[in-house]
């Protein structure tokens, strides 16, 4: 039997619609990324959970019936002032407790202070300082461990030779030193965090760089003529994206408790202003007498680990499509 | 590779010699003087200044101590601050806290890979939910918090361990704290071996050995690990160094006597005491030196493509 | 989750390590709680109350304080004051070194030449201000140690000579800088070992050194058997636990692992609900007061205001004291209105503490708003200007009180004064000591720790030449009172100088160079079987010579 064409079987070259991938081709890198990110489930419940924490950061000092460094006190009848010292979480009722009136859904500290608006109030300085971590580490650390693994030699000796010294230099003779030019206050923490805290990150986009310097795909594009930094930053930074994003996870805890250390030893933040890291240290004075002081800012610092590691994780699978099968 | 290393040492001695300069001064900027000065009128103070030779040229100080150095004495072998000699008290505190520092890298390194290889190969299940979770915990509770814990339960609830450090039964005594601090290690291990083996997993060649039958634990020892192993030693080697350098929070609270504690009581006490900061720096960044030697020769161990000398690199 | 690999990990633990007992580490011992580390056992180089009360444990002075800080004799069997109170003869007994030398007056004397010479911190209390030694200010300057007025006529007698009568002499001779040193066994050690281990360090009091290191967790002692009173010294061996957490104390001393520990505030309200517990609470003071200094000087960047009487005293009435010990402090701190603190320094004829009225200065040191607002308003105009910006600068000590105290004291300043704004500047102690001595600061939180038993040990502070906390002020009256009692013509004339101390504090007061606050307590739990401890309020605060633990089988 013989095939006979016809004419439907054919159709003209010219009206052919090349791009036939409407999914992906036609959109950008970073829009690809997006869609990739918000089809992941966990990874926007990890956005929800930081969002909520910004929001609430941002509204709840506001919209609460005290200030973060109210001392709320009344007097008594002889005129004896009386405060709301460590209460526990409590809801108003009507007994005739002095504060059984008042609402303090997480508790007041051992300074009559209502927990809940500090606790946010606490969140607010240490989101502040968790973004500026993230930040540094993501610029001044990724850069600085690219450049100094991709040229090796000379350039690698001296940037970490440099980070050694650096290292060396206990962030205690750090922050003393700045604090002869600055005020003390969150500005002075952010200062030291620039000093040391990118050094964890440059190690790793080193290392990465090292080993990733020496693959074809790197050979392929220097033999095509491509710049150096091209190379760097086009081929080699999106290829180490992975432990570059996990990095940036672990760094965000240390610097919260790194403030709280340099609070607590007098250089940090200043009274009566707290963070996240500050609030721990004070319930941890009290932890088994007055447990539920602690247990406020840890499970917020918690909460927030646990989100910014579902986004890390979902940035990680949409920047690197090929852990996902497209 | 040894004209590398050599090299690699020679700069290591001149980068030393830069800290400990760098140190010197900085800590003669810190306000504070080192030794006790609260009944001192100012005269006295400066009378004790000029004593100790701290009225002199920074750079002639320098000098002086340098020398003293090389002799084999850290400054005048004291502390400025209560005449206490450094050697044989630096020596007891880094005994302690290097054994504490390392029992908890064992902990932390064990259990982390553990925790990430178990989370790597039940990728999206439950199992790898609880390493999550305990990751998570890890990097947020703090060492000294969970430390407290540990005490209330062990050492208040039930009297099992020791309320206090006792170095006359120091393995005993030193399980709560390394386990305490090594959580952080725990954690961060955990997280970037899971990580990474699931990148190398997915990779192609794991792909292409796992179609030539290869699998389970020789899969995972030839190709896996060792593939993801840059990154993993990359955040231990830190580690190791911040362990090994005692944890100051943790030594207070359980009475250890340590280098982390050494180290803030010189810093942030009544005085700054020159020559333990001093002594302590140079201990600390030789240890942070040679720590990163091993870990750019380990590079090259691990991952045989990797090349740091100058003339391959360029 | 983190229980469940905790439980795991444990299983393990108890697994690999059940043949060890559970002897617990007290076991039947005395332990005691230090809230920070013994510094030195050179008595020429202690300056904090761990050493001194540790030194005082193993050494014993010419004398000792009884329990309610009277002179007793210690190494002195009995000692003789001339006429005009300026020379001291001192009959030494046969007291013995531990390692079996006699304690002889030139132990004594090589010791305060020593401590003159080597001119540390607490030598000044050789000086014209307070010992009067004769000549020992001359020798920390660095003359001649020899020329100090010390001398051992024979081995059994030593003699001091003074430039002035001092009242209290003898009560100082309790104090760990006039303690002796075995120059024999100093000698034969090492430059700068002495007092680094129990074997570089000689006993010749209650108890000798089983182990210690500097800066060491946990001290060792024992009783010492060569102790000229042994027999009443009933302790045989105990230590010292250094604590830094107090919520760890609390749990260490409920298990039975302390048994006496200091706590904070907010766990004297946990033991106060705790009926058993709550009965072995006491309330020890301490003498230390905790006062706000305020920098005088004019030209101090923005402390220029301070120089202003009004703006001071405006400041000290916005205090509620009394709120600032019952909601913040809570350890039985007490509010105070005097330059000198609460039970302190009783009149050696009438008993009465110097302090005994605290209304006695009430017009310039009270809570009343009022008051302040008046003085604040003639600050405004005097100064003509409605702003006040002032800086409180304070050691941050982890753990202590004085960060809740700074944040009230900016609290109620800052709601009873309009216009006033407390900045709070915490730091490291040795930057705030550089600080205050340097005269850049608005206002400090001090808290001063007196030590010997007399007015005088605050008084001095305030001079003009007592520079420590440089307050740059300076009164000529108030000097030369101060000069007329410690060395010129009030010294001998025990009520003349006792008055003319009160004309001093009155100087002080409506001056408003400081703003006294409260006199410290520290809270304690003590186990009942324990007793015998001597509290003192200077000078060494406790003694454990004559302490005694019943066992408790």
């Amino acid at each position: 039997m013989n095939y006979v064409p016809r004419k439907d079987d054919f159709e003209f070259v010219a009206n052919r619609n090349l791009e036939i991938d409407l999914n992906f081709a036609s959109q950008g890198y970073w829009k690809g990324v997006a869609i990739h990110f918000f089809k992941n489930r966990i990874a926007v419940a990890g956005s929800i959970i930081v969002s909520l924490i910004i929001l609430f950061a941002i509204f709840a000092p506001i919209l609460s019936s005290y200030d973060y460094h109210e001392i709320i006190s009344v007097n008594d009848s002889t005129g004896k002032e009386i405060i709301a010292r460590s209460l526990e979480p409590q809801i108003a009722g009507d007994s005739t407790d002095f504060f059984a009136d008042k609402t303090f859904l997480f508790g007041t500290d051992d300074m009559g202070r209502d927990l809940w608006t500090r606790t946010w109030q606490g969140a607010r300085v240490s989101l502040i300082i968790a973004f500026v971590a993230i930040l540094i580490d993501m610029i001044i650390g990724t850069s600085y461990g690219l450049i100094s693994g991709f040229f090796g030699g000379t350039v690698d000796n001296i940037l970490q030779r440099f980070i050694e010294i650096i290292g060396s230099i206990p962030t205690l003779v750090i922050i003393s030193i700045l604090a002869i030019f600055m005020d003390k206050g969150i500005g002075l923490v952010i200062a030291s965090l620039l000093i040391t805290e990118w050094i964890g990150m440059s190690k790793i986009a080193r290392a990465e760089c090292l080993k990733i310097k020496e693959r074809e795909y790197v050979l392929a594009s220097r033999t095509l003529g491509a710049g150096s930094f091209h190379i760097i930053f086009k081929q080699i930074l999106p290829n180490t994206i992975g432990p570059i994003i996990t990095q940036v996870m672990f760094s965000i805890p240390v610097a919260i408790f790194t403030e709280a250390f340099l609070s607590f030893v007098g250089v940090g933040i200043v009274l009566p202003q707290c963070s996240l890291g500050s609030l721990i240290e004070a319930g941890f004075n009290n932890i088994t007498v007055l447990p539920y002081q602690i247990l406020p800012p840890i499970s917020v610092l918690a909460l927030l680990m646990l989100g910014f590691n579902l986004i890390g994780d979902g940035f990680r699978e949409a920047l690197a499509p090929k852990l996902e099968d497209m | 590779m040894t004209k590398y290393i050599s090299k690699r040492i020679l700069m290591s001695v001149l980068t030393l010699f830069l800290i400990i300069f760098v140190l010197f001064v900085l800590i003669r900027i810190v306000p504070g003087n080192p030794f006790p000065v609260e009944r001192m009128s100012a005269e006295m103070i400066l009378q004790k200044r000029a004593e100790l030779g701290l009225d002199k040229p920074i750079l002639i100080q320098f000098v002086d101590y340098m020398s003293l150095l090389l002799s084999g004495s850290f400054g005048n072998g004291t502390s400025l601050y209560n005449g206490a000699p450094i050697k044989p008290i630096l020596l007891a505190c880094l005994e302690n806290s290097f054994k504490i520092g390392v029992l908890s890298i064992l902990f932390g390194t064990i259990v982390g890979l553990f925790l990430g290889i178990t989370a790597a190969l039940h990728r999206g299940k439950f199992l790898d939910g609880v390493c999550t979770v305990v990751s998570i915990l890890g990097v947020c509770i703090p060492s000294y918090v969970f430390m407290i814990f540990l005490q209330y339960f062990f050492s208040y609830k039930i009297s099992f361990f020791p309320y206090f450090f006792d170095p006359s039964r120091f393995l005993f005594s030193a399980i709560m704290p390394s386990l305490s601090l090594s959580l952080f290690a725990i954690a961060t291990v955990a997280r970037f071996t899971r990580n990474e083996m699931i990148e190398v997993m997915n990779s192609d060649y794991v792909k292409l050995a796992e179609s030539k039958g290869l699998y389970g634990f020789e899969l995972m020892r030839r190709h896996v690990l060792r593939n993801a192993l840059i990154p993993i030693v990359t955040v231990i080697a830190p580690l190791v160094v911040d362990l090994l350098t005692g944890a100051m929070v943790i030594e207070k609270i359980y009475g250890i006597n340590g280098v982390g504690k050494l180290m803030v009581d010189a810093i942030a006490g009544d005085g700054i005491d020159y020559n333990y900061v001093l002594a302590l720096g140079i201990v600390f960044s030789s240890l942070y030196i040679g720590i990163m030697l091993l870990l750019d020769i380990l590079y090259g161990i691990i991952d045989p493509r990797i090349r740091l000398s100058a003339k391959e690199a360029a | 989750m983190n229980k469940k690999l905790l439980s795991m990990l444990t299983l393990g633990a108890v697994a690999l390590f059940s043949g060890c007992g559970d002897e617990s580490a007290s076991n039947g011992k005395l332990s005691v709680m230090l809230d920070s580390n013994v510094v030195s056992l050179d008595s020429a180089q202690c300056t904090d109350s761990p050493s001194f009360e540790l030194i005082a444990d193993c050494i014993d002075g010419l004398m000792q304080l009884d329990p309610d800080g009277k002179a007793i004799p210690a190494i002195a069997e009995t000692f003789e004051v001339s006429e005009d109170g300026k020379t001291y003869t001192f009959h030494l007994r046969d007291a013995k070194w531990a390692n079996g030398d006699p304690v002889t007056a030139e132990d004594f004397v090589f010791a305060w030449r020593r401590h003159c010479q080597k001119a540390e911190e607490y030598s000044y209390i050789m000086g014209s201000t307070v010992a009067c030694v004769k000549n020992a200010d001359a020798v920390i300057k660095g003359a001649d140690p020899s020329t100090l007025g010390v001398s051992a006529p024979d081995s059994k007698t030593f003699v001091v000579e003074l430039d002035a009568p001092v009242p209290f002499f003898p009560a100082l001779m309790a104090f760990p800088t006039f303690y002796p040193v075995n120059e024999k066994f100093y000698n034969s050690l090492d430059e700068g070992t002495y007092g680094t281990t129990p074997e570089t360090f000689l006993s010749n009091g209650a108890f000798v050194l089983s182990n210690y290191l500097p800066g060491t967790a946990n001290i060792q002692l024992k009783k010492n058997p060569d102790y000229w009173n042994a027999d009443k010294v009933l302790l045989n061996d105990w230590q010292y636990q250094v604590v830094s957490s107090s919520d760890n104390a609390l749990t260490a001393f409920k298990n039975g692992t302390l048994n006496l520990v200091t706590i904070n505030g907010s766990q004297i309200e946990h033991v106060n609900k705790d009926p058993e517990l709550s009965k072995q609470l006491t309330s020890v003071e301490s003498g230390a007061l905790s006062y706000l200094s305020f920098n005088q000087d004019p030209k101090n960047h923005h402390a220029g205001a301070l120089s202003n009487a009004n703006l001071r005293l405006a400041i000290s009435n916005a205090i509620d004291r009394e709120s600032l010990t019952d909601n913040y402090i809570m350890n039985g701190s007490k509010a105070t209105y005097t330059a000198i603190p609460i039970h302190f320094a009783p009149n050696a004829k009438t008993g009465k503490f110097f302090a005994e009225d605290q209304n006695k200065y009430s017009e310039y040191v009270s809570f009343d708003v009022n008051k302040a607002q008046d003085y604040l308003n003639k600050a405004k105009s005097e100064l003509n200007k409605n702003e006040f910006e002032l800086e409180l600068i304070y050691a941050n000590d982890a753990g202590n009180s004085t960060v809740k105290v700074v944040q009230a004291i900016k609290s109620q300043v800052e709601s009873n004064l309009p216009g006033v704004t407390i900045k709070l500047q915490p730091m490291p102690k040795a930057e705030y000591l550089d600080k205050v001595t340097t005269n850049s600061f608005d206002i400090a939180l001090t808290n001063w720790v007196p030590d010997y038993d007399d007015p005088m040990t605050f008084f001095t502070l305030w001079t003009t030449s007592g520079s420590e906390i440089c307050e740059h002020w300076s009164n000529s009256d108030y000097d030369k009172i101060i000069e007329d009692c410690t060395i010129g013509s009030l010294a001998a004339d025990y009520d003349a100088r006792w008055n003319a101390m009160y004309n001093a504090e009155k100087i002080l007061l409506e001056n408003a160079v400081i703003a006294p606050l409260y006199t410290n307590a520290n809270a304690m739990l003590i186990s009942p079987n324990v007793t015998g401890i001597d509290f003192h309020v200077a000078g060494v605060n406790r003694v454990f010579k004559y302490a005694k633990l019943k066992s408790n089988d």
